[in-house]
């Protein structure tokens, strides 16, 4: 069986979907918010796409990571690497519980885990198939410094092809210094806590 | 290689073991053949059964059990799945079966779901068990009867639509092979 990495960042840790994480995920691919991906589900649509998320690990040897808040231990959403059966391309994907989301955590979250594609396993690249109505997932790809590719294949016709900078086009970029910025703005002292920022 | 925690059962000509990646070939062809897949929800793009294959390893990993491959004991061929199914949604554990064409009307099914049951009376604990079978399977009917099943009732799956439910006889009705004798 595959062992799930545990992958820590300033204020995240992402390690294997576990069954006492499941309940958020439901909650979010049975609402509207799932509504760019393939959602809204029913309770055993939702569950089984849960224990797929569990086994896709298992065949491919990647997969979604379960975002944790690192103080609290809640989980925050899921990101990491999907490609299941007709996926004409490895995937870099995301998806944040709507309680938590303005807070930069997809970016953390999915910045951390292309890392680890690209720095542990290898990955030459990876591209993310977006709904194109889906304004909050293209702006985060944009953020990551992806270009919409409209040479690659998509899933099924209906998805835009997001196409990630390659490992050696990310390190020392312009990309990677804007990503960090932004992170320390969520994180650091120096821009404070966003909660805590004058309204 | 395992992707699963799943153990191997031993039943005579057959063994029951966790998926493996070789087993998707023969699924995905049972999927995909409408006559074959109807009992089980009808036929199933490949994709589709990639997406079944992968929740239940996961399913073997949220409830530690699942569906085992039946494999021949010799040749190590995949025959079929055959164990213990249990969704969100579903109305109890369901002791569940299908086998791939070329093994057909061999018992193996029957043989598969008696130590399969066996194994989730004496492993795991259960203490009753369901076979969910859609009307009109008769083959299916005829099976979990032959496994002393007796026909409970009929209900909405969340799934499949119009379903029956069998249940099997508990633990403490069973013989030492976990088969019916008495009531043969």
């Amino acid at each position: 069986m595959t062992d799930i990495p545990v992958i820590e960042t300033r204020r995240l840790i992402l390690s294997a979907p576990e069954p006492a994480d499941y309940p958020k995920f439901k909650a979010t691919f049975t609402s509207y918010r799932a509504r760019f991906m393939g959602g809204p589900l029913n309770d055993y649509e939702a569950w089984m796409l849960y224990a797929a998320e569990i086994g896709h690990w298992q065949i491919r040897g990647f997969g979604m990571w379960m975002i944790h808040d690192r103080e609290t231990g809640a989980t925050c959403g899921m990101a990491g690497g999907w490609q299941p059966a007709k996926w004409p391309e490895r995937e870099i994907a995301w998806v944040i519980w709507p309680e938590v989301a303005g807070r930069g955590i997809a970016l953390e979250a999915t910045h951390a885990a292309r890392a680890h594609f690209y720095d542990t396993m290898g990955w030459t690249g990876a591209v993310s198939y977006l709904d194109p109505r889906n304004y909050d997932s293209i702006r985060l790809a944009e953020r990551l410094g992806c270009k919409r590719d409209p040479e690659a294949a998509s899933v099924d016709g209906h998805d835009v092809v997001y196409r990630h900078p390659a490992p050696e086009k990310l390190k020392n970029s312009q990309i990677a210094d804007a990503i960090e910025l932004e992170l320390q703005s969520h994180a650091g002292p120096i821009f404070g806590r966003r909660e805590e920022a004058p309204a | 290689m395992s992707l699963t925690q799943a153990p191997v059962l031993e039943a005579g000509q057959l063994r029951l073991r966790g998926p493996e990646m070789r087993d998707f070939e023969p699924l995905a062809e049972f999927f995909a053949d409408p006559d074959r897949a109807w009992g089980f929800g009808g036929a199933e793009t490949r994709p589709d059964a990639w997406r079944w294959f992968a929740s239940n390893i996961g399913h073997w990993h949220i409830h530690g059990y699942g569906y085992f491959t039946i494999e021949m004991t010799e040749g190590a061929r995949p025959a079929g799945l055959c164990g213990i199914w249990n969704p969100e949604g579903w109305p109890e554990p369901e002791l569940g079966w299908l086998v791939f064409a070329p093994f057909e009307g061999r018992g193996i099914a029957y043989a598969a779901a008696l130590r399969a049951r066996q194994w989730a009376y004496d492993a795991l604990g259960f203490t009753t068990l369901t076979s969910n079978i859609l009307p009109g399977n008769a083959r299916s009917v005829a099976l979990a009867e032959r496994l002393g099943a007796r026909y409970e009732r009929t209900y909405q799956n969340v799934t499949l639509g119009e379903d029956m439910l069998f249940r099997h006889p508990g633990p403490a009705e069973l013989d030492a092979d976990g088969g019916m004798e008495a009531y043969a």
